[in-house]
């Protein structure tokens, strides 16, 4: 169980260019699965190559259980990364490729084979030993790309995109496969993804990275409740921001005033959001505006609305009935429910400057 | 899973090896001098040979053991200059030679090279060996029949049986080359292309053109260089009676080391020129060279 | 519908057809070349070491110039100095290309300028290279004077020798400098198209520098070493002006031997002339097969 920490660290791959990660600091908690989350050019993958050494960072530092890590040589530091496109060694079997990393130290050949055996076990493709990876499909290279970094029981697993190349189907499989294993083994685990919904489902903590800085850290729901900007939100699938000015728990809006007791800024400019889940249609009573139904999609499992209130669109999802009760058209009351309603800074650099 | 247990129960402490109080950047430091030390050395590895060249070149008197030459003169470079000795001609000579043969190399080698790399066939295994076996075996091996043929052909001593013998070697190069280059070529792109309303040579030109003219460019290099720099093919086929500028030289190696420098001078100018324009083909990632790497 | 079958049948079979003569099309000039000129002269070479010169009313086949060469003690000696140069400067060459690759490979200051010199030496005539090796370590060359000025040695002759010496110093000195790039620029390109994150997984799995770079990129990168080593051994092997101009009198090289008996007055020598080549097309053909399998099963396994 090993406790990494990035502090300030800084990855400039050339003068001309902004920063690739811009001084980040992140505690990786031991034994947890810890999301790096982000769109593609965002920093994630650099992080992750240089906690594995195999890029040095510019400045800043990373220590793991406290001591920096910076000076060990990439194959000392027992942090294994499992390349996206898994990388297996075309020339060798499935049994070399896993006992590679014992090979290296020297091991004894048939206590290699025998823990070869253990790791196919493990990913459950026991009697692979002889094949070679071309015969394999994606989903299976992934899993021998596990085995041979499990194989050598690394103090951290760093996994780069380890579910984006699969099929929906062996998505879940290969999702369930990680969170077994690593809940068993206990490996301080990162991972990293552009994919929220991704994150979200396996991560014990995600660390959002937008540009090369940390955006937020935080458990997977925080992101839908409590996210720090309206970028973050965004990015998590929020849809409905309305300006306004924020005093006393209540938020003034072009649109009426709404009770909003939870917020994460104080007195002054500041923007409603909710999530289209939170605003029920036909429910009059507190915090509830007149609006006209625009548009709807039925989509099966539930419906969407966009409802014009005033100047502002709002989408809300309700459930699939709905669409029965209201037609395009019509007018209607709709209410924020004021626990669901969360109120953001303005500025996209609040989040920033409180420090993650 | 009871296997995993096991495994976690002796964790391996070597990997967490302590941090030594040595920092990272001077081990760092000495592995970027060390690739420094490696590039100036092989650098000079590479340049020293021509050297003396451009130093005899201008020099009159340089007797041993002198570092320098004691006496300067442009003696050399005028009599190359001299339109008596005809150097000038010659040096033509041995570029229109080259260019020849380098232009019926693309116009063999590159459908050849189509052939090689986009299809499979029954016997191209065969077909394979055949266009590499000029490469395998030596060329001396096979000039002596060739010379007997070309002797019946009337070919001999003449610049066309020159062109024709150059391409012995010159031909597989180019082959090889394309085949990388097309096994990496799509040829959706010309069908999409036919039907957006391109005519076959419309295709050709706009589609197939562009995508493999890298591959060409480095196919040709290698075409022109072969024959600019050919010997004993010349000699023996030419039969003395078709100068180039590898004859020229040869004759002054031992007797005048002054006028084969400057020779050399000239020999190598022309070919650099030609790499100066194609250099940034040559390196990089480009198929084409990977091609050659593919026998 | 049974003729509609029968239609399709018919238009994939033309279709088929269509594709083998577009293929025998696309091929066909350059393999008329190399059948006419290469096949041609290989056959012609090879009737002549038999013996068989019709012009001169000799039809007879018979193996005197294969027994009169093999039993040449100069020739076995010849043979054994060419087989020397070929292997010894293909595998230096071989071995500082591919260090010289691995020190081009990564980004630095001042890499198109380095690569550029790097690759001008392709583009530099071999016999240009023998005249620069010939000046520069002679006896009286450019480093013997150096030497001498350094305090080292006092007369040429105190210059160990490495131009037209029994070792063939000269020569390999040459042939290395000529084909580091070569064999260099075929395995960078090999090297660039691979890339560096297979090494990158090693180190990460617990191998050190040497250890990723003998278990994984030399793996990857040894069908390509494989190659040019091939045709810069082919080239050394059969090569004629480099060991005629830096090499020994005795024993010379097969080529220069070869080609000194085709153009002797003696016409008599000239079934020998065709009977070496025809020795150094087929060692140097089967050695390079020999090769080619080894290579293989050591990269497989």
């Amino acid at each position: 169980m090993t406790q990494v920490t990035l502090s300030a660290l800084t990855k400039q791959f050339d003068q001309k260019s902004d920063p690739a990660v811009d001084r980040l600091d992140l505690q990786i908690e031991s034994g947890k699965l810890t999301a790096l989350l982000g769109p593609s050019g965002c920093g994630k993958t650099t992080t992750m190559k240089m906690i594995a050494g195999l890029l040095r960072p510019t400045s800043g530092d990373i220590s793991f259980d406290g001591q920096s890590i910076l000076s060990i040589a990439p194959e000392d530091r027992g942090a294994v990364m499992v390349f996206q496109n898994y990388l297996l060694f075309p020339y060798m079997t499935i049994a070399e490729n896993i006992g590679f990393g014992l090979k290296m130290r020297k091991m004894d050949r048939k206590e290699i084979r025998s823990r070869v055996k253990d790791m196919l076990d493990l990913v459950q493709l026991p009697g692979f030993e002889e094949r070679r990876p071309r015969q394999l499909s994606g989903g299976q290279q992934q899993r021998i790309a596990l085995a041979r970094a499990l194989i050598v029981q690394p103090n951290v697993l760093l996994l780069d995109e380890p579910l984006s190349n699969l099929d929906a189907h062996l998505r879940d499989e290969m999702r369930e496969l990680i969170r077994r294993i690593q809940t068993e083994m206990a490996i301080t685990t990162v991972f990293v993804t552009h994919d929220q919904e991704e994150a979200v489902v396996l991560a014990d903590r995600i660390a959002l990275l937008f540009d090369g800085r940390l955006q937020q850290f935080d458990v997977p729901d925080a992101f839908f409740d409590t996210p720090k900007s309206v970028e973050i939100a965004k990015f998590f699938g929020g849809t409905n921001f309305i300006p306004g000015f924020y005093q006393d728990s209540e938020i003034n809006t072009s649109i009426g005033r709404f009770s909003a007791p939870h917020s994460a800024v104080g007195e002054g400019d500041a923007v409603l959001s909710i999530r289209p889940e939170a605003i029920t249609l036909g429910a009059n009573g507190d915090n509830s505006v007149t609006g006209t139904i625009r548009s709807h999609v039925y989509v099966g499992r539930y419906a969407r609305f966009r409802i014009e209130i005033g100047e502002v669109e709002v989408e809300a999802v309700t459930d699939p009935g709905a669409v029965k009760m209201f037609s395009d058209g019509e007018e209607i009351p709709v209410r924020f429910d004021p626990n669901k309603i969360w109120v953001i800074s303005p500025s996209p650099d609040v989040a920033l400057q409180d420090g993650g | 899973m009871t296997d995993l247990k096991n495994v976690s129960a002796d964790q391996n402490t070597e990997l967490a090896v302590p941090v030594s109080s040595a920092g990272s950047g001077r081990r760092f430091r000495l592995r970027i001098f060390g690739r420094w030390v490696g590039i100036t050395g092989l650098l000079t590895f590479l340049i020293a040979p021509i050297v003396p060249l451009f130093i005899w070149s201008i020099s009159f008197r340089w007797f041993y053991p002198a570092i320098f030459p004691t006496e300067y003169s442009g003696r050399a470079w005028s009599e190359v200059i001299n339109p008596n000795n005809d150097v000038v001609g010659v040096a033509w000579n041995t570029a229109l030679i080259a260019l020849v043969v380098t232009i019926f190399s693309i116009l063999l080698g590159v459908p050849a090279g189509r052939a090689l790399g986009l299809y499979e066939f029954r016997g191209k295994r065969l077909v394979e060996w055949l266009i590499l076996a000029p490469i395998i075996v030596p060329g001396l091996a096979v000039v002596l029949g060739i010379h007997v043929l070309f002797i019946r052909a009337g070919l001999s001593n003449t610049i066309p049986g020159v062109i024709l013998v150059h391409l012995v070697p010159t031909l597989p190069y180019m082959t090889l080359v394309m085949s990388g280059v097309f096994a990496n070529y799509d040829t959706d792109f010309e069908l999409q292309a036919r039907s957006l309303g391109a005519g076959r040579w419309a295709t050709q030109y706009h589609i197939t053109l562009p995508a493999i003219f890298p591959g060409v460019v480095v196919g040709a290099l290698f075409a022109f260089i072969i024959s600019w720099s050919q010997y004993v093919l010349t000699l023996l086929i030419g039969g003395g009676q078709v100068q180039t500028l590898p004859l020229l030289l040869f004759g002054f190696v031992r007797s005048d080391p002054a006028i084969a420098g400057a020779l050399s001078v000239v020999f190598i100018l022309p070919a650099v020129l030609v790499l100066l324009l194609s250099s940034r083909y040559l390196s990089g990632d480009n198929a084409a060279v990977g091609g050659i790497g593919n026998i | 519908m049974a003729s509609r079958r029968i239609r399709i049948k018919r238009k994939a079979l033309s279709e088929a057809a269509g594709r083998r003569l577009t293929i025998t099309v696309l091929l066909a000039p350059a393999i008329l070349v190399i059948l006419l000129l290469f096949m041609g002269g290989l056959i012609t070479g090879f009737l002549r070491s038999l013996g068989y010169f019709p012009l001169i009313g000799l039809h007879d086949f018979n193996f005197n110039a294969y027994t009169a060469i093999l039993s040449d003690n100069g020739f076995i000696r010849s043979f054994i100095i060419t087989f020397h140069i070929a292997f010894t400067s293909t595998l230096i060459a071989g071995i500082l290309a591919v260090a010289s690759a691995m020190l081009l490979r990564p980004a630095f200051r001042g890499k198109r300028f380095v690569q550029f010199i790097f690759s001008l030496n392709l583009t530099i005539p071999h016999l240009v290279g023998a005249v620069g090796v010939l000046y520069l370590f002679s006896g009286s060359g450019l480093i013997s004077r150096l030497a001498t000025a350094a305090g080292l040695i006092d007369t040429p002759a105190g210059f160990p020798p490495m131009v037209n010496d029994p070792w063939a110093i000269g020569i390999i000195i040459q042939y290395v400098w000529k084909e580091i790039p070569f064999i260099g620029v075929i395995v960078l390109a090999i090297l660039l198209s691979v890339g560096e994150d297979y090494e990158s997984v090693a180190r990460s799995l617990g191998a050190n520098r040497w250890q990723a770079f003998r278990n994984v990129t030399l793996p990857l990168i040894m069908p390509g070493v494989v190659s040019a080593s091939v045709i810069v051994f082919a080239f050394t092997f059969g090569a004629f002006e480099i060991p005629w101009l830096l090499g020994t009198t005795f024993p010379k090289a097969l080529p220069v031997l070869a080609f000194e008996s085709y153009t002797d007055v003696d016409l008599a020598a000239r079934p020998q002339a065709m009977a070496m080549a025809m020795v150094i097309a087929f060692m140097s053909s089967l050695m390079i097969m020999a090769y080619m399998k080894l290579s293989r099963r050591y990269v497989r396994s």
